[in-house]
């Protein structure tokens, strides 16, 4: 498909990160864990790349999520990163077991308050959290 | 007396000093036996107790304790003579040395570590540990790595019982010497070995009690092992500026977004639908106002439209028209979108394909581009993968799903293909043999083959039958009927319709068969639709033609074959072909498309913006739905002042949906595609007979009262 230049590929995630619901996006690399890229989520060691945050949605979004912060009850990238991590391996090890061919492809996890969509490709991972629609 | 009596006084004393002796002894030799007791219930324990906890859970503990003291304790005596101890002490140093390594790298899983320190507090040697450390230190970082790990450390850990040794050649005198002497002692006194063997069971008691205790924790330690592990593993790296960057600008990367934002959007789009969590026991979900968009004109439920998509780009759309419009027939939710240029940006692409997802409404699936305004594109219908398209330049152009933007083959722009601008592009053949035609302004018709767009395969030039003041044909679309990929008719700019053959046949020349004209329109012909026969009677010769002289036609075309014959009688005269039904409108009529499925419907959009689906069994006089885009999407002209309303709003292109019928998509104006859903009545692959039969019906009379106004 379209060759796409690096700014348009982060504008990509820029606008899926903006639209409405969207709390919050987190990708990681998958053979490490290295967070790459997020958006909406606050970083709690000083030692972060201050360039791994999406800076388009950075100063917007995150005023608004220190409010959805403490109702969803996460409470920073790397909080999320290591549990969407650990989620990821132990539904990994879950398919593993029932059949060794197979991968985990998405997950979608419905909480009360809020929907996680995961994305696992072979490098990375994303991670998108978002309100689930009213109902 | 006396001296019997002090005799005995002595005796009595000397016994008594002897009885104290023989306890003092005695207490020595318990001191000694409980310090020869303690080394060898460490010793083991410390060895074998930190194996055993990594050992699986699914094993009879209680047969791997009870084998285990017997290994301890049965083993002891010619383990204890092995010459195997060199060796191991041989081993000792590396072990030692990665040990060291490992506690430097601070990677180990904590639980193996605390229980390293407690085997060291309890005078263990560290030589088993080291065996310990080493396999453990192989795992790397991941807690999946660790707890497999572990279980391969157990079965280094039976090897406790043969590693145990070196704490011998190297323990210090007492307990180790006692022990030796224990064999060698049995014989000498009763007592001593039945305390032996008491002391033995009490060991046993004792290790296995600790060996159970251990077990129990280290049941609990994989689960508080492997949480703490990953908090410790996780590797909270922070990729550096570089290290960003480079991942950013991977083809990976960008190939990983592309795609998982993708999938991310259908799934918040899928979720917008429908929530599939709704329960409705505890609150009514709102039904409400679905019906309110039908409109006033719903009348029927079956044949009632309803919006369900609106596809605009801020990006890409912005200032373009739509210019042509289409359904995958692999993938009917697809539908693909050409624009003209965007005029206030010159460094995008004039040239712009966006194949929309019905699942994802704010972002198209695939974006391709041309170097010149695309005005015509379709999906192949043999091929999913491949998009051709015609551009104004006057080339053909070839994209593909699978690769990148622009097109994989394009035409040249020389003389040998088109010159002018390509409005019209059939792919007609089967499966295993289809060309492209395209057709330009000037009258050019070229054949392509998909695998080679270098040169035309076929190459027509479309002149003006002699009464016509000039030969130039400017040909604005063409139409293939289903059933021969020969020949085809030809919408002019000036309102005639003509038949024309690809190749020589007999009577006939390749070319415009100037024996037949279909003459009722006064203003260019925007669109020419051949009926899509799929039922039990041929319609095949039916053909909807749209003007901008504000009429719809409906054609009855006659065949070539029966073109030949009759004209034998009259050569060089024209035969005037009048429209078997006239449908005038309000407005510019700029795209009349007949339904896939449903004999009698077709669906048309005019310049005033209205999306109209006719019925001509139901009616041949008014459209039995008549729906407006919304304005949900802020096309091109959205900032315009109201006056422009009326250029704003004008369609252009309708498309349906090829194989149920259901979806019908428009775009115009303003660069805003709109996919509506038609009723049961309207769409969907059931069809009656009586609808077939009625159309044909209607057709005769029609025809019957056409000829005798003849031609009005």
């Amino acid at each position: 498909m379209a060759q796409r230049s690096t700014e348009e590929t982060l504008s990509l995630l820029t606008r899926l990160s903006q639209k409405p619901g969207v709390q919050s996006t987190l990708i990681l690399s998958r053979d490490t864990g290295a967070i790459v890229r997020t958006s909406g989520l606050i970083s709690n060691s000083s030692s972060a790349n201050p360039n791994s945050t999406l800076p388009a949605s950075g100063e917007t979004t995150a005023d608004n999520y220190v409010n959805g912060r403490k109702e969803s009850g996460i409470h920073s990238a790397e909080d999320v990163a290591s549990a969407v991590w650990k989620f990821l391996g132990a539904a990994g090890s879950l398919i593993d077991e029932l059949d060794k061919e197979d991968d985990v492809r998405l997950l979608r996890l419905r909480t009360k308050k809020n929907e996680l969509v995961i994305v696992p490709d072979p490098k990375y991972i994303l991670v998108l959290i978002h309100d689930t629609p009213p109902a | 007396m006396e001296s019997s009596f002090e005799q005995r006084r002595q005796e009595i004393l000397a016994k008594k000093a002897k009885l104290a002796e023989l306890k003092r002894q005695r207490e020595l030799r318990r001191e000694q036996a409980g310090s020869s007791r303690q080394s060898t219930t460490a010793s083991p324990l410390g060895e074998v107790l930190s194996p055993t906890p990594r050992r699986s859970q699914d094993l009879d503990r209680r047969a791997d304790v009870d084998s285990l003291i017997n290994n301890i304790l049965g083993d002891r005596r010619p383990a204890s003579t092995q010459p195997g101890s060199p060796a191991v002490r041989a081993t000792r140093p590396t072990s030692v040395v990665s040990a060291g390594q490992l506690s430097s790298d601070n990677e180990p899983a904590s639980p193996a570590r605390s229980r390293m320190v407690d085997g060291e507090t309890q005078t263990v040697s560290i030589g088993p540990l080291a065996t310990v450390y080493e396999s453990a230190g192989d795992g790397q970082v991941t807690a999946e790595a660790n707890t497999q790990k572990e279980v391969i450390t157990y079965s280094k850990g039976v090897q406790a019982s043969i590693d145990w040794t070196p704490p011998k050649p190297r323990g210090a005198g007492g307990s180790d010497t006692e022990r030796d002497e224990s064999p060698t002692r049995s014989p000498r006194s009763k007592r001593l070995s039945r305390r032996q063997k008491e002391r033995d069971e009490e060991i046993r008691n004792q290790l296995r009690k600790e060996i159970e205790e251990e077990i129990k924790t280290a049941q609990q330690a994989p689960q508080d092992g492997a949480v703490a592990s990953s908090d410790e593993n996780y590797p909270f790296k922070t990729l550096t500026n570089e290290e960003l960057t480079a991942v950013e600008n991977s083809d990976d990367f960008i190939g990983f977004v592309e795609r998982s934002t993708k999938v991310l959007e259908r799934a918040l789009d899928q979720q917008l639908g429908y929530d599939i969590l709704a329960d409705y026991a505890l609150d009514g979900i709102d039904i409400g106002d679905e019906d309110e968009r039908y409109g006033a004109s719903a009348g029927k439920k079956g044949r009632r439209i309803k919006e369900i998509a609106q596809f605009w780009d801020e990006r890409w759309s912005k200032k373009r028209m739509v210019s042509d419009l289409g359904f995958s027939t692999k993938f009917p939710e697809l539908v693909l979108a050409s624009y003209t240029k965007n005029p206030s940006a010159p460094h995008d692409p004039d040239g712009l394909i966006q194949v929309w997802n019905m699942h994802m409404h704010d972002r198209p699936e695939y974006i391709f581009h041309a170097q010149s305004d695309i005005l015509t594109a379709k999906f192949s219908p043999f091929h999913p993968n491949l998009i051709i398209g015609g551009a104004y330049s006057g080339q053909v152009l070839l994209w593909d799903t699978r690769a990148k933007s622009a097109p994989v083959q394009k035409t040249p722009l020389t003389g040998s293909g088109h010159t002018h601008p390509v409005y019209s592009i059939e792919i007609v053949g089967t499966q295993n043999a289809n060309n492209i035609i395209s057709c330009s302004t000037d009258g050019v018709v070229c054949g392509w083959t998909v695998d080679m767009l270098t040169q035309p395969q076929e190459f027509l030039e479309l002149t003006s039958p002699p009464p016509a003041k000039t030969d130039d044909m400017a040909v604005t679309c063409v139409a293939f009927p289903q059933s021969d990929p020969t020949y085809f008719l030809a919408g002019t700019e000036e309102g005639s319709i003509y038949p024309c053959h690809r190749y020589d046949r007999a009577g006939a020349k390749a070319g415009v068969d100037g024996r037949v004209k279909y003459s009722g329109h006064v203003a260019p012909v925007m669109s020419l639709d051949f009926h899509p026969t799929k039922g039990q009677i041929d319609l095949g010769d039916l053909v909807l033609s749209s003007s901008v002289d504000w009429s719809v036609k409906l054609w009855k075309v006659r065949p070539p074959a029966a073109t030949g014959s009759g004209n034998a009688t009259l050569p060089g005269a024209t035969q005037q072909v009048v429209p078997v039904l006239d449908i005038a409108r309000e407005d510019l009529v700029y795209d009349a498309r007949w339904s896939p499925v449903k004999p009698s419907v077709f669906a048309l959009v005019d310049g005033a913006g209205s999306l109209e689906v006719w019925d001509i069994n139901v009616d041949t006089e008014v459209p039995v739905q008549s729906i407006k885009p919304s304005d949900n999407k802020r096309g091109a002209f959205a900032n315009m002042p109201t006056g422009m309303g009326y250029i704003n709003r004008s369609l252009n292109k309708v498309a349906w949906e090829r194989n149920e019928g259901r979806r019908v998509a428009v775009g115009g104006m303003d660069g805003v595609v709109t996919v509506f859903e038609v009723g049961q009545d309207l769409g969907g692959v059931e069809t009656r007979n009586e609808e077939w039969s009625g159309v044909k019906k209607l057709v005769n009379r029609l025809e019957g009262h056409g000829e005798g106004i003849n031609g009005r």
